[in-house]
């Protein structure tokens, strides 16, 4: 069975921007699930299989760390792994996303074999 | 390196890297004037650091900034445009943030919006210190600003 994936910002550019560096940077999944806030992401996460989700932090409604605090809460969610893609990178931001779960950040902006370099081995 | 240099590398890097770009610095600006048909992205800071980081892009060219971005023809000012452009402004203000903040929580961004319009104005109120610079894409040019309350 193929792998899912799940991209979550409130931007629809950003999202397709992601898409389009995942398949630049050679990582193919079978589903690219798409979703602009936290709480978007939990739903499609209570629903459908998702191996890995990728998630901006500077949203609306629930933000990257709400998500990643209300998904460690949840049994059926809480083993998939976040990385967090976002223009916030600070390591006070980035060491309270890794408290909570995140397995690790990549900056914006980037480049597909940034993607490739801090993805690839999640996978 | 300064502000303004630190400015012109994140918004080289950004086209570069993500609209697939490239970019030259044109001129530095006291004033953006007047702007016309044209679409503004910002963002609000906050904190240790007041004040907006904003990107104005006359209609061709944010049209050609979202075609790049997006890798398809883009011929009006839609909301792909508008999307485009705020999340334009996110990535400058988040790098902005980075380079003005000592520890990444004393400075808060807002989230990014756009206006547009045929002839407008854009300036804050209060006594501010500006930095606008003008780039060049081949494709025509558009200006970066960013004003901090002093």
């Amino acid at each position: 069975m193929g792998k899912n994936v799940l991209l979550v910002d409130d931007s629809s550019t950003m999202r397709k921007i992601v898409g389009r560096s995942l398949r630049q940077a050679g990582i193919e999944f079978d589903n690219i699930f798409e979703a602009a806030d936290g709480i978007e992401a939990l739903e499609i996460l209570e629903k459908e299989k998702v191996d890995i989700v990728l998630s901006d932090i500077n949203m609306p409604n629930m933000d990257g760390i709400s998500f990643l605090r209300e998904k460690a809460t949840r049994d059926n969610m809480k083993g998939i792994p976040v990385l967090m893609i976002s223009t916030e990178t600070g390591d006070d931001i980035i060491g309270e996303a890794k408290a909570l779960g995140a397995v690790g950040a990549i900056k914006k902006p980037f480049t597909p074999d940034k993607v490739n370099e801090v993805l690839g081995p999640l996978l | 390196m300064d502000i303004e240099d630190k400015m012109i590398e994140t918004t080289k890097e950004i086209f570069s890297s993500m609209v697939m770009m490239e970019i030259d610095v044109k001129r530095i600006m006291d004033d953006c004037g007047p702007l016309s048909n044209t679409i503004t992205g910002m963002v609000g800071l906050a904190g240790t650091h007041k004040g907006i980081l904003a990107i104005h892009v006359p209609y061709p060219v944010a049209m050609a900034i979202t075609g790049s971005f997006l890798g398809m023809d883009v011929e009006e000012i839609n909301a792909d445009v508008h999307d485009a452009i705020g999340e334009l402004a996110n990535m400058l203000g988040g790098n902005v943030k980075t380079i003005l903040s000592e520890n990444g929580r004393d400075i808060e961004l807002s989230l990014p919006s756009t206006i547009s319009g045929s002839d407008y104005t854009f300036q804050l109120d209060k006594e501010v210190d500006k930095v606008i610079i003008e780039f060049d894409t081949g494709q025509g040019v558009f200006m970066v600003e960013m004003e901090l309350e002093k």
